[in-house]
């Protein structure tokens, strides 16, 4: 029996193997390399991270957007999922794809996409100011704003997919019972449907937050230099300042709020799944 | 049917449902539907799968909406009220209990929904748990419950709220065989001493005469019979009641002679004298409950070839060869086991205990 398991067990292999050598050994050497100065063990890049104030507002915007994008994703996704968990059929597809295949237009050419709805006078500008909400058109490009709203698009199908999963597997009886009960639509939301999602919600977050902390393309793309988030810094140190220490310390700051998400999640996802 | 009548506080009908009708994407599941309960009756939606038993539980709930017709309660119409403030309580087929909620926060839920707080929850929800013997589960989590405990928080979960109306859904059905019967007894004793209405939905007819004092037999979306058991089962309106409830021989054939009172009716085992007015020639099937036939010459009698005898302990099964959709059976009371298969018995009855109806063409 154990020999079978163990054998079967083996089947891993490739994939671990890979993993440890494509994924964990570069992330162990630029670990080793963030607490190195000179072949010596040093946390000096570390002091010296955090005690400049630019480093700290960078990190504290970084955080800042994906904290947001992650909240602004899940209100518009959680309405998403409710609908697409009781979809049937053809209209189920529809929401699928919908979901699905912007994820294949490449994040540059949405970008570029948003530059027009977004620039001083694009669409959106256009728009407001036809409709007299607004007399002069609003810089609305290269702002915290934008990279939020344009994030959020990019990283929507990971947060609506792990929430629509979840809906999707709850007994339908659940909710009617809670009305057969006395239950008004909130409160048998806010007591049976909601709480049964937060695994699903966690998942989303989980996703969403990591996605978001690490990305570069889309801040790159729409704000630009003038506000660097933690990865363009990163990039930053290693293509232009080659300054490889500080690259792999603001890698190994990106990769342990990585990792604490990661495990705060699962965590958490393991304690509300224990309780149903 | 005095028992369900002396119930029946007054002549206020309780439930009144009044024709009914619906259709699922332009496919008519009931039409017409009229059905009343009284106060304090408990009734069974007896039916095969798909006769429409469960849409008219989930009509009377408030689940599905009635695309025609009224729903009354007390006299009241509530086809318009919206399912959670009708007090109509419901008890799935899986029980339906909330996983990530205790045995007691399951039980609690319904007066939570009604504002109650947490605290003043508590000995209402212990009086309920007690109800049904589950008191020492409060803090479990609902998965780690076997099926007839699950069943037993449902039914307290249901009743904390003291709803005027108890509707189940194949509340049995997830139970073997044993405990199904204990739960049977229980939950009709627990409903008696409470008084409750009820309306139980169920395709199994011994479930349906154990646990009502009245069976609505089901087919198709329509009611083809709504009587106490025993009427039930002395007297089945149809061919397809005398079917589904209850064992019994079923011959068919023509009928050759009619006087006043009785006619002869020609079947593929010989001549069968029955009561009621037929014309000659009208094409019948007749019926006869398996206890009420001996084996022995009666008024009406049949030499049969038996294909099993089948000794069951407290009755022994002769089965008769025959030809769909022709059935010979008789049940003798008590093991007997003098019988062989091939051999030739005599099935004998008296004319009156002869159920007899047109063939539906």
């Amino acid at each position: 029996m154990s020999g079978r398991a163990e054998r079967i067990g083996l089947l891993a292999l490739p994939g671990l193997s890979f993993l440890a050598v494509i994924y964990a050994l570069p992330l162990f050497m630029l670990l080793l390399k963030s607490f190195q100065i000179d072949g010596e063990f040093s946390v000096a890049e570390y002091v010296t991270f955090f005690g400049d104030d630019y480093n700290l507002s960078v990190l504290w915007r970084t955080l800042r957007v994906a904290l947001l994008t992650t909240c602004l994703a899940l209100i518009i996704a959680y309405p998403t999922a409710i609908i697409m968990a009781r979809a049937k059929g053809i209209w189920l597809s529809i929401f699928l794809v919908a979901m699905v295949l912007p994820m294949s237009v490449g994040v540059i050419v949405k970008a570029f996409a948003w530059t027009i709805l977004f620039r001083t006078r694009g669409v959106l500008n256009d728009t407001l100011m036809s409709l007299g909400s607004t007399d002069a058109p609003i810089r609305r490009l290269f702002t915290e704003t934008a990279l939020i709203i344009g994030a959020a698009n990019v990283f929507l199908p990971f947060m609506v997919l792990p929430i629509y999963a979840v809906l999707r597997q709850m007994d339908s009886r659940l909710p009617e019972a809670a009305v057969s009960l006395g239950a008004t639509p909130v409160f048998r939301f806010m007591n049976v449907t909601l709480p049964l999602s937060l695994p699903g919600v966690v998942a989303g977050c989980a996703f969403t937050f990591s996605l978001a902390i690490s990305m570069y393309v889309i801040p790159s793309l729409i704000v630009g230099e003038r506000q660097q988030t933690l990865s363009m810094l990163t990039g930053r140190s290693f293509l232009y300042l080659r300054n490889e220490a500080l690259g792999a310390t603001i890698s190994s700051i990106l990769l342990i709020i990585a990792i604490s998400v990661v495990l705060g999640s699962s965590w958490l996802a393991s304690r509300l799944g224990a309780r149903q | 049917m005095t028992n369900p009548a002396m119930r029946d506080m007054g002549n206020s009908k309780h439930l009144d449902v009044l024709a009914v009708g619906k259709a699922f994407k332009g496919t008519p599941v009931m039409s017409d539907m009229d059905f009343r309960v009284g106060r304090g009756e408990l009734v069974s939606l007896l039916g095969p799968s798909g006769c429409g038993k469960t849409t008219l539980l989930r009509i009377i709930a408030g689940l599905t909406p009635a695309d025609t017709g009224e729903v009354m309660l007390d006299g009241r119409a509530i086809t318009t009220v919206p399912a959670h403030r009708r007090n109509i309580s419901v008890v799935f087929q899986s029980y339906a209990l909330f996983p990530h909620l205790t045995v007691a926060e399951n039980v609690a839920f319904g007066l939570r929904a009604r504002g109650v707080d947490k605290a003043a929850c508590g000995s209402k929800v212990s009086e309920a748990l007690a109800l049904v013997r589950m008191s020492d589960f409060a803090d479990r989590p609902v998965a780690a419950l076997s099926g007839g405990q699950q069943q037993r928080v449902a039914v307290a979960r249901a009743l904390i709220v003291d709803p005027v109306l108890l509707l189940l859904d194949e509340p049995f059905s997830a139970l073997d065989r044993k405990l199904r019967e204990t739960m049977q007894v229980e939950l009709k004793t627990l409903l008696r001493a409470r008084n409750m209405t009820a309306i139980f939905v169920t395709h199994d007819q011994d479930e349906a005469m154990g646990v009502s004092d009245r069976i609505a037999v089901m087919s198709a979306g329509k009611i083809e019979q709504f009587a106490t058991p025993a009427d039930l089962y002395a007297r089945p309106s149809s061919a397809f009641v005398m079917g589904f409830v209850g064992l019994s021989t079923r011959l068919t054939g023509k009928v050759v002679a009619a006087t006043a009172e009785r006619i002869t009716i020609k079947t593929a085992h010989g001549l069968v004298i029955a009561p009621g007015k037929f014309a000659k020639g009208t094409e019948v099937t007749i019926g006869v409950r398996p206890e009420l036939i001996r084996t022995e010459p009666g008024e009406n009698t049949l030499s049969v070839t038996l294909a099993d005898a089948m000794v069951l302990g407290s009755k022994t099964q002769l089965h008769g060869r025959a030809e769909d959709p022709d059935r010979l059976l008789c049940e003798l009371p008590g093991m007997r086991s003098s019988f062989a298969p091939g051999e030739i018995v005599t099935f004998g009855w008296s004319v009156a205990d002869t159920l007899v109806y047109e063939a539906k063409t």
